[in-house]
């Protein structure tokens, strides 16, 4: 399966009368989009708002980004089974625009959503400080179940994605990225002298708003199964998660998963990448044991020496990230894992929920419980009272002079599992 | 759980994730439902919750009143 990611780079983004690309410059046509996403009957108000790197702006509270994306070539749409088609995509060409999000943002859960500072020192923790941002605020009629509002805002996000992507087809690309994920007949006998290696991608599942989507399919109720990497650069993958924002895999993650491309990158020079399962994470006992005992089996199956392992979320999803680590260890696959911490404000507290001897290689994308404080901003698009109920956030977070005093978790991205982030560290 | 313990009271430990409950050193254990729901289930009716609950609870009790010499799971 042979994808083409067609990359515009985006520099900037600013409102104009028609929705369009010039010169990396992202015009957006305001009326454009909020026709299209005012057409739900769902939402009773919706504004659009730019966030443009170095604003002193604040976006409270985030739930999703997504990253335009629209394909140029290949039977389907971007994003099947939520706006296009349930046939399968990661194969032809796919147009994106890099530099530019789209940011949803609304009062689902108010405490299980992020706050992304466009400068100051929350910058330095959120990804999304560092794109243009096109931001959705929207409300819901009266009366309209969470889950409903959160489906028709993650539904909001991806066709506006896709509109502003599709306003740029047909214009030369900066640059175009190639990727193949080769059938098992020949990833099998590719580079005989490497180890084999697969990824094994964990989505959150937990339900009541912590929810992941693959082709449609609420993720808690597949069985652990094989996905070619360049079907989630193709958004085969959706978050439709209300969790705490540091560790959650925002919709663009997915779509630009460094994990994937990094095993892309290294894949025959130091290892055979041969494939990507994904698992969920769900809340029985019986659910952990038999999707971490199907995961492992997929991965013997394609008789892999070592499995990377990606945990999205913390507490409940550790039990699952240690199991899948154990039972593939007892297998006779080393094991490494990326995951987070949540160590205390003081970072003494043990990390995760559990453990197990055979976790001896663990990459951490850092301690969610560092306390942050954010400055005042000039100007907050949402609704910046939240910040006392966020996860991460206390009575009194919100301070009169309108900074705030949270732990790391509240920043949407802080300290992404699938390491995509941009502080790290090295021991000296 | 721990500090209880060595004050001489036995404790049980009602748990859904019993690895997790294993590991933070539960001497006994009682598995739950779920994980958003531990002693109930939504799917079922009201009685058909009210005899979970009591099951567990009945379960338990049980549990603080056996002598256990290593780490114990109590399923039935």
């Amino acid at each position: 399966m042979k994808l083409e990611l067609h990359k515009m780079q985006i520099k900037s983004m600013a409102w104009g009368a028609k929705t369009g690309v010039k010169d990396g410059v992202l015009s957006v046509c305001k009326e454009d989009v909020l026709s299209l996403v005012k057409t739900d009957p769902n939402f009773l108000k919706v504004e659009v708002d730019l966030a443009l790197p170095g604003d002193k702006t604040r976006i409270i509270p985030v739930k999703d980004v997504v990253e335009p994306r629209c394909k140029l070539e290949g039977k389907n749409g971007i994003f099947p089974g939520m706006i296009s088609d349930v046939e399968t995509v990661g194969y032809g060409k796919t147009l994106v625009l890099e530099g530019a999000a789209v940011v949803t943002c609304g009062k689902v859960v108010g405490f299980q959503e992020g706050i992304i500072d466009m400068s100051g020192p929350a910058a330095d923790y959120t990804p999304f400080a560092h794109t243009c941002n096109l931001v959705l605020v929207v409300d819901p009629v009266e009366g309209l179940e969470r889950h409903d509002y959160e489906a028709s805002l993650r539904i909001a996000g991806l066709k506006v994605a896709e509109f502003l992507a599709k306003s740029a087809a047909g214009m030369p690309a900066d640059s175009v990225e190639a990727y193949e994920a080769k059938p098992l007949k020949e990833a099998m006998t590719d580079y005989p002298g490497l180890p084999k290696v697969a990824y094994l991608y964990m989505l959150q599942s937990q339900g009541l708003l912590h929810d992941t989507y693959v082709y449609g399919v609420d993720a808690k109720k597949i069985l652990p199964t094989l996905i070619n990497f360049t079907e989630v650069f193709d958004g085969a993958i959706v978050s439709g998660n209300c969790v705490s924002a540091c560790d959650k895999n925002s919709t663009y993650y997915h779509l630009n998963n460094p994990i994937i491309k990094a095993m892309a990158a290294r894949h025959g020079k130091d290892y055979n990448f041969v494939g990507v399962i994904i698992t969920n994470e769900n809340v029985t006992l019986a659910d952990k044991k038999r999707s971490s005992s199907y995961a492992v089996k997929l991965a013997q199956t394609l008789g892999v020496d070592g499995l990377l392992i990606s945990e999205e979320g913390f507490g409940n999803p550790d039990a699952d990230l240690i199991m899948n680590c154990r039972k593939a260890e007892n297998a006779g696959i080393r094991t490494v894992l990326v995951t987070d911490e949540y160590a205390g404000r003081d970072g003494a507290s043990q990390s995760l929920a559990d453990a197990a001897k055979e976790a001896d290689a663990v990459v951490t994308a850092g301690n969610a419980n560092e306390i942050i404080i954010l400055p005042a901003m000039e100007k907050v698009i949402g609704y910046p009272t939240y910040a006392d109920v966020i996860a991460g956030g206390f009575q009194g977070s919100l301070r009169q002079d309108g900074s705030i005093e949270v732990e790391l978790q509240a920043i949407t991205g802080a300290t992404s599992e699938l390491g995509f982030t941009r502080i790290s560290a090295i021991t000296i | 759980m721990k500090e209880i313990e060595r004050g001489g009271i036995p404790v049980v430990h009602v748990c859904t994730i019993v690895p997790i409950s294993q590991t933070v050193g539960a001497n006994r254990i009682v598995p739950a439902v779920a994980i958003p729901h531990p002693l109930g289930d939504p799917t079922r009716t009201h009685e058909e919750e009210v005899q979970i609950r009591r099951n567990l609870v009945l379960k338990a009790l049980k549990a603080l009143g056996t002598e256990v010499h290593e780490q114990t799971v109590f399923t039935d």
